[in-house]
């Protein structure tokens, strides 16, 4: 338990991840498992930062008056791309559920069930 | 029942995963692994290698850079994919079935003139520093990407504000086509520029006499990846607004 | 001292989550997410990262929550 105090970054991200997981699961409406998706990834990349966290650290910035340690400048670059990946596949999800309306007049996953 | 059920099963699934986190090692120190394995090079070295003092520029552009070619890869065809969702569907539909689908409200919005005011007037600011954050991006915090959302997000909120056929002319729909894909095109410059010069797709020059290309070669990447992500982010927002 | 700062703000996270998804009209649930990916900013901000920061403001709070306010616009607004 002491150590999960240490480590509390990464247990956040893990209950974060787990609540998005409850919405994409149990919730009806296809907007609010979007919703769920979306805090699922950013849990992911909070996870992913806690990875590079050093304490007391600037940002890794040389120039004048930056001095070590710095963060660690890896997971940043990472998460960079997966931001910009996540805004793609909310993009393309949403104007599928536009769509999905459109065409059917509902957005619930249980009236959806067996149409074409 | 069927909720209790889930959140059971979560609660059952928390406790590998708390039990895995809790093992890592501990958060903040310099003697992680992630941390010595090869960051020392990137932070020590990465300035003159990589001709960026900010070094998570040097990271995505230098050492990283077949990763950012993917990533604006994606965004591209998540671009290409919800013009063909929303628009293709829109006109197979208008031929083949007219009367069969649930129609679409959309009523015009009034917009207070408090806001009106404010956009208007702060818009070439937000623009100043959009095209500084991009320039400058490899000595201080900011970069290609950072600076194309927001004038994405600018354009939004001109959208927003005085109506979308107003803001569409900032990007005039003959030069959009040449606009959107901008990132994919420069890196594909660049990238063939080193197939050409050095020796593998996208190396950049370490020593020798083509050294003064790296700085235009940056340059030119992330003045695509700006340009870039302005056009589709806001090709986005216009497609999905439905004024087309 | 900035311990207790950061669990204060995965303690806001956390809440922001849990009122996404217990939100029943969808208009709220976008603006609370735009909140989430505030809160989420300022975390990235104070470690150490200000690239992330700016992405991440910029994509979330802005790209992202007009996306989720425009299908919301043309979609219905309760969930049953």
């Amino acid at each position: 338990m002491r150590v999960l105090w240490t480590n509390i970054d990464y247990a956040a991200s893990v209950v974060l991840f787990l609540i998005g997981l409850y919405a994409v699961i149990a919730k009806g409406n296809l907007i609010k498992k979007l919703m769920g998706l979306n805090i699922m990834e950013t849990a992911v990349f909070a996870f992913v930062m806690a990875t590079g966290i050093v304490t007391g650290g600037d940002a890794p910035i040389l120039g004048k008056g930056a001095e070590p340690p710095f963060a660690n400048p890896l997971p940043q670059a990472l998460i960079l791309t997966g931001i910009v990946v996540a805004l793609s596949t909310t993009a393309l999800a949403l104007s599928l559920i536009m769509r999905i309306y459109e065409r059917h007049g509902t957005i619930e996953s249980d009236d959806l069930w067996g149409v074409e | 029942m069927r909720r209790a059920l889930i959140i059971a099963l979560l609660v059952l699934a928390a406790v590998p995963l708390l039990f895995g986190v809790s093992q890592l090692p501990p958060i903040g120190s310099t003697g992680n692994p992630t941390y010595t394995h090869v960051v020392p090079r990137y932070l020590e070295e990465g300035a003159e290698e990589a001709g960026a003092e900010n070094i998570v520029t040097a990271v995505i552009l230098n050492y990283r850079g077949y990763d950012t070619n993917g990533e604006v890869t994606v965004i591209f065809t998540a671009l290409v994919a919800v013009l063909g969702v929303l628009t293709f569907a829109k006109a197979t539909a208008a031929k083949s079935e007219p009367a069969e689908e649930t129609p679409v409200p959309a009523p015009p919005m009034p917009v207070s003139p408090v806001t009106r005011f404010i956009v208007r007037i702060l818009a070439p600011f937000i623009l100043l520093f959009s095209i500084y954050m991009v320039i400058y991006g490899h000595t201080s915090p900011g970069g290609g990407f950072q600076g194309g959302t927001i004038v994405g997000a600018l354009l939004i909120a001109v959208s927003l504000v005085s109506g979308s056929a107003q803001a569409k002319r900032l990007l005039p729909e003959r030069i959009r086509p040449w606009l959107q894909p901008a990132a994919v095109l420069a890196f594909a410059l660049v990238g063939v520029a080193g197939l050409w010069l050095i020796g593998p797709y996208l190396s950049f020059p370490v020593e020798g006499e083509l050294v003064f290309l790296r700085t235009p070669w940056l340059t030119i990447i992330e003045f695509g990846i700006g340009i870039g992500g302005a056009a589709i982010v806001a090709s986005i927002f216009w497609a999905m607004e439905g004024s087309d | 001292m900035t311990r207790i700062f950061d669990i204060l703000l995965y303690a806001l996270l956390i809440s922001c989550a849990l009122m996404v998804i217990r939100t029943k009209d969808l208009l709220g649930a976008a603006i609370i997410f735009s909140t989430y990916s505030l809160v989420m900013c300022l975390v990235w901000q104070l470690r150490g990262s200000p690239d992330v920061a700016l992405t991440e403001a910029a994509v979330g709070a802005g790209v992202t929550s007009v996306l989720f306010l425009i299908t919301v616009a043309r979609t219905t607004r309760r969930e049953r």
